[in-house]
Order: structure tokens, then sequence, then C-alpha cells
């Protein structure tokens, strides 16, 4: 056993050599600039622990998918029988210290990165030293960023020669990522959902106070992260050169992101109050210290949310595929334009005219229109619903889908009304009693950052009115029509009423969506609402866990906002983003903050009293169909 | 006693197979009725013309007086009849007590908006609910297993959960699909334990379809039986055990020619 696990960690650290050369090769460190290599060591770091705690979490599965038999269940490293009768004293000592042989492992794991690394920019940098010039030649068959992978910036690329102290630098570098990934799986994992196959090891290795030292320092990461971010902005601070305003979007999203870690590392009760208020704070001033840019896209991530948190209600909660859900969104979007935007159909002024109120006047407000919108949504919401009530699956989603491209198409056509592929032009910007903020914040709120200051208060506004009927009758009718339709209904649940009122509030979100969009893009086409806003917020919400509003906002997170980061990559980007949502697919099919429904469902398997085996489980109900011999009194099986 | 449920001439054709042909039956209140009948006889069809899963083509139901038929399955639901199924199905992914707490949805009266802003009567009404809910589990004999998810329960187990579950609509009749199919000795005699506590604790009346004739002639006061879609016999246990179409349909034509023929000689 220790050979595999040491084979395995050779293979780690193999992979990892590998995905920092495709983002050598893609440019990733070049673009932060300045020496690569701590970045490098970094993204190391974050690869080994999610491999490490992928493998102390499912050791069982790993082992036994080797064609190990007669050992399931045990952790890989306990494979006791076999490895006591070999007798060897290393072995005995991993298998009883499980943390230093997780430590081992990483060990090993950032030695091969580091050796490798070492190795093929010492093989570049004597190249170099020997007067070739190789980052020519690099350019013509890959354009692999040689200043990067030697570990200097770009700059010093001239001077390169062979270091015995650099070698030693990197191999170090690396090994340190592995060890620290090794012990930040062994402190983090006893606060975890799957605390339990590693929660001795912790024990074994850091003692109770590393771990809750672990558990301070995730809480206080986002904090840490706001505070570097706003101390970037501070006039005359460059740290990052030409790619601050990237790093600074990076960083906002990771900051974010780690505060809903945070809050779900925080013990409930006064505890998680405390951090979430805190939090709260934090994240209300974040449109104050980015720029016009940082906040743009975080207001577009943000309108993605209220959509993801919309969709989940309807797909995630009540079970309806729903892929056309960008006709909402557009009717938001389109609401708010008439009733704000210069441009006035005939039909839209001789309506007002009807209703005494001159054409010429900037009509409602931003405030005023937010019903309006919300209702001709909902409206749209129930009139899509209706029709598609006695659709299930596939067929539903197809309909659903037409019914978006209709949407589109009808914003397209209806030239007189929507002003066709022209669009609408110049939408006013949401004020507060005829201010906007940005005069009132003396031009601290940006105009972009007052987008994203609503964005985040409808956001957490639609977020606590979707949990909160979540956690009502409502919210366990739609969990059991999505279960069983059937059944609910027989059960006394109103499968109309229940339907169209996902549909319905769904839409609603949908549609404030879309009128802080209309406001963020002053213009709008009919271009902005195809098909593909639909698959995002569906992908949304898949990649951050279907049913888990914190996972809606990561996955808003990573595939609105990491895009933006990425752009800077240019070319690769998509190709980029594409692998990390594989990646992301395989390490955890679902979704990065999976709901409670499905953690309760995955942890449950520890409960006694049931059927380990989910086949024997999935035939009961099989075989007492078929249990048909019955005459004599012996019914059915005898045995469970 | 008077008829809770009364079927009269209730006719449900698939394409050209006539399922349920006819058939009447009155359920008295307060009682515990069975159905049996050969595999394919109607009996589950039947079942589901009473709560709505189908129409039938023709004939009434009336439940205390009133026509079931054209209503949909949440209304019956309503006006008291509730059911279990034969291959089990509960919404798996839910605790035992969510299953329960749906089992309660038309009970319940809180409006939507009234949950978002969490108002006094609207907690109240939920922990009540929670409260009912756990009743009903203990009284099932799940006591102490409110928060096992439902896939994860033994299957004995989840029978029960069925039946918490469609007691959780407070009804008057319940319609018990084969509920000892699947299970052993021992837990057969906890789900016949059950369904006479239903009735003398509950004051339910119970109407089931089992297979199992040990089941169904020690607690059935009534016995009703069919076959291809035609009630052939009802009465007393004892009377329908003894009932030579009833054997004839079971075990065939020879048996039931040989029957009578033991009989005549004795």
């Amino acid at each position: 056993m220790p050979l595999e696990s040491a084979t395995r960690a050779v293979r780690t650290g193999l992979v990892a050599f590998a995905f920092l050369s495709y983002l050598i090769l893609i440019g990733i460190p070049g673009r932060i600039g300045g020496p690569a290599l701590p970045v490098m060591a970094l993204i190391a770091a974050l690869f080994f622990w999610v491999k490490l705690r992928r493998e102390s979490i499912e050791p069982s599965k790993e082992a036994t998918g080797r064609g190990q038999d007669g050992f399931e269940g045990k952790p890989g490293w306990e494979i006791g029988p076999q490895a006591a009768s070999n007798g060897s004293r290393v072995r005995e000592l991993l298998s009883s210290h499980t943390g230093t042989a997780l430590v081992l492992k990483g060990l090993l794991a950032g030695l091969t990165t580091g050796l490798l690394i070492a190795i093929v920019s010492g093989i570049i940098a004597a190249a170099m030293g020997n007067g070739i010039a190789i980052q020519p030649v690099l350019d013509k068959i890959v354009p692999l960023n040689a200043a990067a992978l030697i570990g200097v910036s770009p700059g010093q690329i001239a001077q390169a020669d062979v270091s015995f102290a650099r070698f030693l630098l990197q191999v170090l570098l690396f090994t340190g990522a592995g060890i620290l990934a090794a012990l930040a799986v062994t402190a983090g994992s006893s606060d975890l959902t799957h605390a339990a196959p590693v929660g001795r090891l912790t024990r074994h290795l850091s003692g109770p106070t590393l771990t809750s030292a672990g558990r301070y320092a995730g809480i206080a990461l986002p904090f840490v992260l706001l505070a570097y971010i706003a101390w970037l902005g501070l006039p005359g601070v460059t740290a990052f050169g030409t790619n601050e305003g990237t790093v600074r979007l990076l960083l906002t999203l990771i900051a974010t992101g780690s505060g809903l870690f945070a809050l779900r590392l925080s013990r409930p009760g006064r505890e998680q109050l405390a951090v979430a208020v805190l939090l709260g704070l934090g994240v209300v001033t974040m449109p104050f210290i980015l720029d016009q840019f940082q906040n743009s896209v975080m207001g577009l991530v943000f309108i993605f949310v209220m959509m993801g948190l919309g969709l989940n209600i309807v797909v995630g909660y009540a079970g309806l595929l729903d892929l056309g859900y960008v006709a909402f969104f557009a009717i938001g979007a389109y609401t708010y334009a008439f009733l704000s935007a210069p441009f006035s159909s005939p039909y839209i002024s001789g309506l007002l005219t009807l209703l005494g109120i001159s054409p010429e006047s900037p009509l409602l407000g931003y405030w005023m229109a937010l019903p309006v919108a919300m209702l001709t949504a909902a409206v749209g919401g129930i009139l899509l619903g209706i029709p598609v009530l006695r659709m299930r699956g596939d067929y539903l989603a197809i309909v659903t889908l037409g019914f978006g491209e209709i949407i589109r198409l009808f914003m397209l056509n209806l030239g007189e009304l929507t002003n066709g592929p022209r669009g609408i032009l110049e939408i006013s910007q949401p004020a507060l009693f005829g201010l906007t903020p940005v005069d009132v914040t003396f031009g601290l709120l940006s105009s972009q950052g007052w987008i994203f200051l609503l964005a985040l208060i409808s956001s957490a506004l639609v977020a606590f009115v979707a949990i909160r009927l979540n956690e009502s009758r409502l919210g366990r009718a739609w969990f059991a029509m999505q279960e069983d339709e059937d059944v609910a209904e027989a059960t006394g649940v109103h499968l109309v009423r229940t339907k169209l009122l996902a549909f319905a509030i769904g839409a609603t979100f949908a549609g404030m969506a879309g009128q802080l969009y209309a406001a963020r893009q002053i213009n709008i086409f009919p271009e902005n609402f195809s098909l593909f806003v639909s698959i995002d917020a569906l992908a949304l919400i898949i990649v951050g866990g279907i049913g888990s509003p914190a996972g809606i906002v990561l996955g808003a997170l990573a595939l609105k906002g990491l895009p933006e980061v990425l752009r800077g990559v240019d070319e690769y980007r998509i190709v980029t983003f594409a692998a990390l949502l594989v990646i992301m697919m395989i390490v955890r099919p679902d979704g990065i903050l999976p709901s409670a429904r499905r953690r309760i469902q995955l942890a449950d398997p520890d409960e006694p009293g049931m059927d380990s085996d989910p086949e024997t489980r999935e035939e009961e109900p099989g075989l007492t169909v078929n249990g048909d011999a019955f005459a004599d009194g012996s019914g059915g099986r005898e045995e469970q | 006693m008077t008829a809770l449920l009364s079927i009269q001439q209730v006719t449900k054709v698939f394409g050209g197979l006539t399922a349920v042909d006819s058939v009447d039956l009155e359920i008295a209140e307060r009682s515990i009725s069975s159905l049996i009948g050969p595999n394919g006889a109607g009996k589950t069809t039947l079942f589901n013309c009473l709560t709505g899963l189908h129409r039938p083509e023709a004939g009434e139901i009336l439940f205390s007086g009133r026509s079931l038929i054209g209503l949909r399955p949440d209304e019956i639901t309503d006006r008291g009849v509730a059911r279990t199924y034969q291959n089990i199905r509960l919404f798996g992914r839910m605790t035992a007590l969510e299953n329960v707490l749906v089992g309660q949805h038309l009970r319940l009266q809180a409006s939507h908006w009234s949950a978002v802003l969490r108002t006094s009567r609207q907690q109240a009404e939920e922990r009540a609910a929670r409260e009912f809910g756990r009743e009903l589990l203990d009284f099932v004999g799940l006591g102490g297993r409110e928060e096992v998810v439902s896939t994860n329960l033994p299957y004995g187990d989840q029978r029960l959960l069925e039946v918490a579950r469609a007691l959780g609509s407070r009804p008057l009749l319940l319609l018990l699909d084969e509920p000892a199919a699947g299970m052993n000795p021992s837990e057969t005699d906890r789900m016949m334990d059950l369904v006479h506590r239903l009735r003398d604790e509950k004051g339910v009346t119970v109407f089931l379809i089992e297979h199992d004739m040990k089941v169904v002639m020690s607690i059935s006061e009534s016995v009703a039986v069919l076959d291809y879609g035609e009630k052939i016999a009802e009465g007393t246990p004892e009377e329908v055990r003894s009932n030579a179409r009833v054997i004839e349909a079971y075990l065939g034509p020879e048996v039931a020619v040989q029957e009578a023929a033991g009989n005549a000689i004795q």
C-alpha cells in the first residue's frame, strides 16, 4: 500500500507539472507580472489541496477502484492485514499516523513537480546561457513563456543562467506547497462535512489548536482579501503594474467566494450571525473601493446571481427544466426600457396618452418601474406555465427553449414596438429621490458601482425570499413535485397552482434582474437576450450546486466573473474555461457548494440499519411487484 | 353502520381491455375491508379510480354521499381519502418527517407571504405541523427516525412511513395497496397491528388490497374479490374462502371441480 500511495503522489506531482505547464503556455503567470514562481507555487498548492483532500475523503473508493477486494469500507492507508503481515516499520508508521502519511504524500507530489520544473527550466536557462536564443524558438513551436518557467520576471530573461540556488529554491518551493496543502487538509478536515474519515488524523498531527486556527483563518480570509483589495485601490499603490485591474477583479471574486465558505465554517448561532453581518458590511463596501471595470463585472455577476436564484426555484426546487428562462429576463429589461427610454413606439405612446401621461416626459423612474417589470415578467411566467403544465422532462425543456426564442424574435421583429435590431437606447439610470448616487457620494461610487450595489441588495433580497419560501410548505410542495408529481398530487399538492407559482416567482426574479441589466447596459438590443443567457443561468446553478443559494453565488462568480479575469489569456480563454468546468464536474459533481439536502443524502450511508448496496435497494420495489405467490399466505419475500 | 364509500357500477376501460367492469361495492364507516383477486384483476385500477388518478368511463363513486367523479387527486385527498402505493412511492430524498409534512400540505393554511415574513402565526402552524408529524411517526412506530432520509429507511419502515404520510392529511378513509407486500412475518404482524390501531384509535376506515391471505383473513371484516375486472364475490372472510368462483379464479377450474367433489364426499 505505501508503494501504491507513493505512486499516486508522484502521479499527482506529474499532473500538477502538466497543469502548470499549460498555465505557462497560455501565459497566465506572464500576465501577472513580476516573478511568477510564487504564484505558480500557490496554484500548485491549491491543486495539491484539492487532490489530497479528495483522496483523504474517499480513500476506500480509490483503493477498491484498483481491484482490491475484501477491504472495502476502510480508508486506503489503513488496509491493515496485508501491511501488518509484511511487517515493514514504515508501513506500520504510516497506517497508524495517517496525518504523517498525508504529509509525506504531499511532500512527494510537491517534490516531483518541483524537480520537473527545476530540471526543465534549468535546461532552458542553460541553453540561454550558452547563447541559444530559446525564447524565439519556443515562440515558434509553442508560445511557452520561458521567463515564467525559470521564475524570473520577463525583463530578466536575457541574463538567465544556471544557478544551483534557483534549482534548490524551485524544488523547495513546490515541495513546501505540497506539504502546506497536506497540512491544510489535515487542519481543515474536522470542520468540514466529511470529517469522519480524517478526524483522527487531525488529532495525530496538529491537535485541536491548529484546527480552530484553520477555521478562524478561513473566516478571516475574505476580510483580509477585502482589506488588501482596498489597499490596492489607494492612489500610488502599484503592485501588479498594468495587470492590477485584473488581479483586483480576481481577488474580489475570491473574496466574495471565500466569504460564503467563511459563513459555512462559522458555528451556527451567534458566531455565524456576527460573521454574516460583518461580511454583509464588507461586501457592501466593495462597490466603493472597486473601479468602473471591476464594478461592472461584479454587477453582471450579481445580476446573474438573481437570475440563478430565480431559475433555481423553477429547476432546483420545483424540478421543471426551463431552457427559455432568458424570456423573462428580456421581458423585464424591455419593460423598463419602454418606461424609461426616450424611444417610444406609437403603441406605447398612444397607450400613455390614453392614460393621460405625456409621452414626452421621462416616464417612470427605476423604482416606479420595478413593480411593473416584475409583474410583467410574472405574467409572462404564468403565460408560459399554462401550456406546459402537463409536460415533463425533455418535452418541457424543448417547449421552454422555444418560448425563449419566440420572445427574442418578437423583440427583433416587432420593429414598431421594440425598435427591432436597433434596440432601445439611452435607458435612464436608477436614481434616489432624483439624485444620482454618484453625485451624492462625490464620485466615490461610480455609476457601475451603483449598479453593483443595487445588484447586491436585490440579490440579497431575492435570496432571502427564495430561502424562506423553500423552507415553507410551498418549498416542500415543490420538492415533492420534483420527486414524484403524481404522488404529490395524490398527497394533496395542487399541481397547477404550485407549478404556476414556481414559474411566476422565478420569472419575477428574472424580471428584476432584466431591469437592472437594462439600466447597466443603458442600450439594449435583442441579441442581448439569446439562448446563451439561459444556458449560462442554468450552467451556473449546476456548477454551483442545484438548490443551494450559496452555491449559486459561487457559480455566478465562476461562470460570469472568471471569464472576465481570463480575458487576459486571449484566445485560450474559452478553452481554459471549458477545462475548468470539466475539472469542476469531475471533482465536485454535485456543484461547488451542494445544497444541504444533497449533503444529507451523501452523508447518510453511515446511518445504521440501511442497505449499503444501492442495487439491492433499487430492486426491492420491483420484487414486490412481482411477488405474486400469495395463495398460501407466504406472500412476498421472507427475508428483507 | 352507514356506508362511507359507495362504488356504483364503476367501469374503467384501457383501449380494448376492461380493467374494472361495472363494480358495485360499499365500504362501511369504521370498518376494515379488503379487496383481493389474482394479478391483473383490476384492484389497483379501482384504487386509482377512487383517488382520481384515473377517471372511470361509467359509474358513480360517492364518498360521504358526495360524488368523487371528476375531482382532481388533491381535491379527493381534501375530502378525506388518502392512500399508499403498491410499489413504495415515498419522496425519496426527503426525511421521514418531511414526507409527513407534505402529507399535511393541504391542512396548512399559512399564506406564502407569511412564510417569507415568518409571521408568528405561520411559525406556530409550522411547529404544530412538525409536532403532529412526530406524533404520526410515533404512531406508526417510526419514532426517533424523523430525520432519516426516506430512501435510507429499511424496507418495512418505508411502508410504515407511507401510512404516516397518508395520515398527514387526516383522512376518513385510508386505502392501503398491498401494505404487507415483501415484508417478513414480524413486519407483517406490525403492519396488521397498525391497521387495527388505525381504526380503533384514529377512527379511520381502512380499505386494503392484499395478497397475503393470512393478513386478509385475520383483519378484514368484509372481503370483496375481483377477477378480470368483475366483482365475483363479497362477504365475510369465511364466506369468501368457501366460494367456488373464488377458488376457481385463484386455482383454476380443475381445482375448483375437485374441491366441489371433495365437499360433496364430505
